[in-house]
């Protein structure tokens, strides 16, 4: 009975309520309390460390980027609230929350541009100095920013001419929190959240999918900034005064104590992470450095006790976890392969002119021409290391060419994976690169982000084309997903179900991108005979709406049994093409693949 | 004028390069750069101050000492940050787990040494008069003493068989454990080798000029500037980049003053991972 109650997910809505409840009614306690100005001002603060942990959420749990500068970015926004006040003096402080938010966004998109081309580690140790850099401008900067001091005598706002009562300004702020969680909420389970979180898996394969890492590491790095600012330039009003220790990481502390005891990568963790952390902080506020102490013991200890923190623990329970569902096959007649532009069939879609990719010394593929057709199964074979690997990076622009020229439709290839992504080549690698942490259908939702028209701003807003987008994209993946088996897992985690169904998966991701090319590489490997053969007719029935395929397969038989036209590649050159029953009996290419027949006959 | 900061920019540079040195000790089998790498800095400065400042202990007895604690706290730390690590799985563990070490062991100073400033008076306390610059003793003694123990380790990892097997260990730990390699045993004896080697240098600096016991973080980051800037991974580029970054941010503070040497140094940073994004004499690195 409590198991079944437990199990039904209402424990957990009726917690939440319970919780929402007494931050809700808390100032009517507060007020009769002995000290009703400081009570308001602990949650108060709490919220903005809410605030400042979702944003640390949003770049380090969402879009794997690491940062070591968000106290900074706190700092900064508390500055710039309080150098606007302070220069005049009659503003009314509301004002001064844009040039806070605003401030936060200019110092993380400098940030980021800065460092960009910078790997893993080194981003964070630039985040780090970057921290320390705006701290001793702070400390050094005279009278603008008040030296040691920092600026002192932020007031908080004004409504009309009285200044805003604790209580007022305690709800605004619990607004300002709820506001931010939905901006956190919304971008993240939108067509935006999806790409940023393609990059955090890796940016190969965000940019197979469209996606330019770049512009999406600074659009989420500064929005990331914008919440932050504006959670310092609360944090400036509600305490008065800003000053450069606002910035030191040992403040931060508490913001990655809750990131992580409450889960990253979880849209609720930070406020549940917030709200135990700033309990415990309360209770240890006069402890002086054993606060620290303290607060960095529980961190280490929550990362290895519950290393996904409360929520992700949670979810991964049997309590929290997704299940398998029946699904009506509602969709099942409508046209779901829609390409953009559909190719006359039999035109040449991809022309390879010669092309060449010399490693040093080493010519992996050594002047390749071949065309591949609208409509037509185009596969590519030859032993291990024959350059079709090499080939197909190339082609994509993973590789640069040594030289040769592609067509693509009829015009020169784009210079960066993402463009030709864009233009419509889909890639499926040779190892899986699914979206592991996400579920099934956010995997082929992610396909589709090329072709979303809506603005971060809509989707925000949840404006009106923003959903009728995505009640469209949502009906589709579900269509696309029913072609291989896979439409009763949409809700699983991408990381529970089986490897072929894995492999299929990442083909359909790649379907939903509405490629007019779609290259797979090794799609067959490790297959169990049934997945063979949904792979084989979902390759014919795409191929039927006149999708050019380029197959890249090992085995033999499967390749054979598809393909309209056949490449066989061996030391980085085409030995043989022609139709499959011609190249199986081509002498060259059986001693490319088995030696010399003769000798082999002979010794037998 | 320049003279002075070159023998400053060279002393401090050397330190540095103790400093890099030591977070590629641990870099190398664990593929961590540790946060808290700097507060044994302090501890060497606080040992000093204790033993040697306030105890009037013999100096060679309190290096002895400054030593023994140094090792306590690497297999101290080795717990701290690699047992999180390994339970956690996040790809963000070991910069956390560091850095919550880190500012654990800073609390700890911080609580022993209210409004101290960790120094002790020099052994040897002489300067000479070179070209317009004064040289104390004890820079030329911790320019010494770090090129020797850099010389010594790099000789090591190239000429011994432990060195191979914690070169190996740091190209995939997976195969070294393989082949039969102890790597849990090299990871807790580089943690403790390199807190040896960052509470040597922090005992060599302090009687130069006197630390704040909250100040183990901000070395940290000399010594990471350092390393990223000759090359994470290698000894000798742990030298180059250590003097680099010693040398620009005194000529930094002599030409502009105040604020500079810092920015300077993060500028520099900046630049060079903007314009080579895997240091000025490194490879790339895999995996972070």
């Amino acid at each position: 009975m409590v198991n079944k109650f437990l199990l039904s997910g209402w424990a957990i809505r009726a917690l939440a309520l319970v919780a929402i409840a007494a931050v809700v009614l808390y100032p009517f306690w507060a007020k009769h309390s002995s000290n009703p100005e400081s009570n308001l001002s602990v949650l108060i603060i709490a919220f903005t460390s809410a605030m400042l942990t979702m944003s640390l959420n949003i770049c380090m749990g969402y879009g794997g980027l690491m940062s070591l500068a968000h106290t900074g970015m706190l700092m900064i926004g508390g500055y710039a609230s309080g150098i606007l006040f302070t220069r005049y003096y009659t503003i009314n402080s509301w004002y001064t929350l844009p040039a806070a938010l605003v401030a936060g966004v200019i110092f993380s998109v400098l940030i980021i541009s800065v460092s960009l081309r910078a790997t893993y580690l080194y981003f964070g140790i630039i985040t780090l100095a970057a921290n320390l850099v705006v701290m001793e401008i702070a400390r050094n900067g005279g009278d603008f920013s008040g030296g040691e001091n920092g600026i002192l005598g932020i007031s908080p706002p004004y409504i009309g001419d009285n200044p805003i009562s604790p209580m007022t300004f305690y709800y605004v702020c619990l607004a300002i929190l709820v506001a931010v969680y939905l901006v956190q909420r919304n971008t993240i389970l939108s067509g935006f959240g999806r790409a940023t979180m393609s990059l955090r898996e890796s940016s190969e394969t965000a940019s197979a999918l469209g996606v330019s890492p770049s512009v999406q590491r600074v659009k989420i790095f500064a929005i990331s900034g914008g919440i932050a600012g504006l959670a310092g330039g609360l944090l400036a009003m509600q305490s008065t005064f800003i000053s450069p220790d606002v910035g030191d990481l040992n403040g931060g502390l508490i913001f990655f104590v809750g990131l992580f005891l409450g889960g990253i990568g979880t849209l609720v963790g930070p406020l549940a992470g917030v709200a135990l952390i700033a309990l415990i902080d309360f209770q240890i506020r006069f402890s002086g450095a054993y606060r620290t102490l303290i607060l960095g013991g529980i961190l280490l200890l929550s990362m290895m006790v519950i290393p996904r923190g409360i929520v992700g623990t949670y979810r991964a329970s049997r309590w929290g976890e997704a299940k398998e569902h029946d699904v009506a096959s509602e969709d099942r007649d409508e046209n779901i392969i829609t390409t953009s532009e559909i190719d006359p069939r039999g035109e040449v879609v991809l022309d390879v002119r010669d092309v060449k990719k010399h490693f040093g010394g080493i010519h992996a593929v050594d002047g390749v021409s071949l065309a591949v057709r609208a409509g037509e199964i185009h596969a590519i074979m030859g032993p291990n290391g024959s350059g079709k690997s090499t080939l197909v990076s190339c082609l994509t622009r993973y590789h640069s060419l040594t030289s040769g020229e592609v067509g693509l439709f009829g015009k020169p290839l784009p210079r960066t994976p993402h463009g030709v992504a864009r233009a419509g080549v889909s890639r499926v690698f040779q190892v899986p690169h699914l979206f592991d942490r996400v579920s099934v259908i956010d995997n082929v939702l992610t396909g589709m982000r090329i072709h979303e028209k809506y603005t971060w701003l809509e989707s925000t807003l949840r404006l009106p084309r923003y959903v009728k987008e995505t009640r469209a994209e949502r009906r589709q993946a579900r269509a696309l997903l029913a072609l291989t088996g896979l439409q009763t897992k949409e809700e699983l985690s991408a990381a529970n179900i089986s490897h072929g169904q894995k492999r299929l998966l990442e083909i359909v991701r790649a379907v939903a991108t509405r490629p007019r090319i779609l290259i797979l590489d090794e799609p067959a490997t490790g297959l169990t005979q049934p997945e063979m053969e949904t792979l084989h007719n979902l390759i014919v029935y795409l191929a039927g709406h006149g999708i050019a395929i380029v197959l890249i397969e090992h085995n033999v038989d499967f390749l054979l049994g598809l393909a309209d036209i056949v490449t066989v590649l061996e030391g980085g050159r085409v030995i043989a093409e022609g139709k499959p029953d011609e190249v199986r009996n081509n002498p060259v290419v059986i001693e490319a693949y088995l030696g010399r027949t003769d000798l082999i006959e002979e010794s037998a | 004028m320049y003279a002075q900061a070159l023998v400053d920019g060279v002393f401090s540079g050397s330190i540095y390069a103790l400093i890099a040195l030591s977070l590629t000790i641990t870099y190398q089998p664990t593929r961590i750069m540790n946060f808290a790498q700097g507060e044994a800095f302090v501890l060497g400065g606080a040992v000093g101050f204790v033993a040697i400042g306030k105890m009037h202990i013999p100096w060679p007895l309190a290096l002895v000492i400054m030593i023994v604690a140094a090792a306590i706290m690497g297999y101290i730390m080795e717990r701290m940050v690699m047992l999180p690590v390994q339970l956690s799985g996040s790809r963000f563990a070991w910069i956390i787990a560091t850095l919550a070490a880190a500012l654990i062991f800073q609390a700890i100073w911080t609580m022993n040494f209210v409004g101290d400033v960790l120094s002790f008076k020099p052994p040897l306390d002489k300067s000479y008069s070179i070209a317009g610059a004064v040289m104390d003793f004890q820079q030329i003694a911790a320019i010494v003493i770090s090129l020797g123990i850099i010389i010594a380790y790099d000789q090591f990892l190239r000429r011994t068989l432990l060195g191979r097997a914690i070169r190996a260990t740091a190209h995939n730990s997976d195969t070294a454990t393989i082949l039969g390699i102890p790597t849990r045993r090299i990871i807790v004896g580089a943690f403790m080798l390199s807190t040896v080697v960052v509470a040597v240098a922090g005992f060599l600096w302090v009687p130069e000029i006197g630390i704040n016991p909250a100040s183990g973080l901000a070395f940290t980051i000399q010594g990471f500037t350092a390393a990223v800037i000759g090359g994470v991974g290698s000894p000798r580029g742990a030298l180059l980049g250590g003097l680099i970054v010693g040398l620009l941010a005194s000529f930094a503070d002599a030409i502009f003053g105040g604020l500079s040497a810092n920015i300077g140094v993060f500028l520099a940073l900046g630049l060079i991972l903007v314009l080579r994004p895997a240091g000025l004499f490194g490879k790339p690195m895999e995996g972070h």
